[in-house]
């Protein structure tokens, strides 16, 4: 997996390419921390280059927007859902807890 | 029938998949039934690291992968803790974020996108868990 963290006046963009699994979550666990550390709270994930997402990435995500609905501050919205990735946002009950976009430009403009 | 035995840590998990992959494809699942089956998979062996065996590089997972006309068979071998699928609650998928409990997502995974999934252990075997998924279902 690889991730690109871009930062626009509003809000972060995350854009990870490759597999997103129990090897890989705890990486992006770690740059959605530093974010909300700096007080980055408007995230955007752009998944188009995801293959593969399991539990352990979709809980990455849910518990990071746990901690920013808690706090009452900004959230994370998906981009580029790749349709199977979609699809076990789905199974997992998770895709209402997020807003998904179908490209960068509408998901930076909502913050 | 194909065998291959994968130290059971994190990192394995991509080449497992890829294994699994292109056994799913020969067999000619569509490219859903292939994720589904993908996933179910990691699902088990990040299970067999996390629970079974309780941390990386502490044993190994042998997977069997049997192909017939109508179905693929993986059976998932591991010498860990015996798991007990019963103590693991199903997780409600309608519960508000706020108080929604996250164990046993994987083995949800499992059973929704597979149509058997069968937990087994013995002493002499170890844990033994079968996935069965049909095609067209």
């Amino acid at each position: 997996m690889e991730l690109v963290v871009t930062e626009y006046v509003h809000c972060d963009l995350i854009e990870i390419n490759g597999r997103i699994d129990s090897y890989s979550a705890p990486q992006i666990e770690t740059v959605l921390n530093a974010l909300m550390v700096d007080n980055h709270y408007n995230i955007i994930v752009n998944l188009e280059d995801v293959i593969f997402l399991s539990s352990s990435g979709i809980l990455t995500f849910v518990n990071a927007q746990r901690k920013l609905k808690q706090q009452n501050k900004g959230e994370i919205v998906f981009v580029n859902v790749p349709e199977l990735v979609f699809g076990s946002f789905e199974l997992a009950g998770f895709h209402v807890v997020f807003k998904f976009f179908d490209d960068i430009t509408t998901a930076v403009s909502r913050f | 029938m194909e065998t291959k035995t994968f130290p059971a840590n994190y990192k394995n998990l991509a080449v497992i998949s890829k294994f699994i992959v292109v056994q799913a494809e020969d067999a000619g699942f569509s490219k859903s039934d292939v994720y589904a089956i993908q996933t179910a998979v990691d699902e088990a062996c990040s299970n067999i690291i996390d629970h079974a065996y309780g941390g990386e590089d502490i044993g190994e997972i042998k997977i069997k992968v049997n192909e017939s006309e109508d179905k693929i068979q993986i059976v998932l071998i591991d010498r860990g803790e015996p798991f007990v699928p019963e103590d693991i609650p199903e997780p409600d998928i309608t519960s508000p974020l706020e108080i929604r409990k996250e164990r046993g997502l994987g083995i949800f995974f499992m059973r929704k996108l597979m149509d058997e999934v069968i937990f087994n252990f013995s002493q002499s075997q170890g844990n033994t868990l079968t996935l069965v998924k049909f095609k067209g279902s």
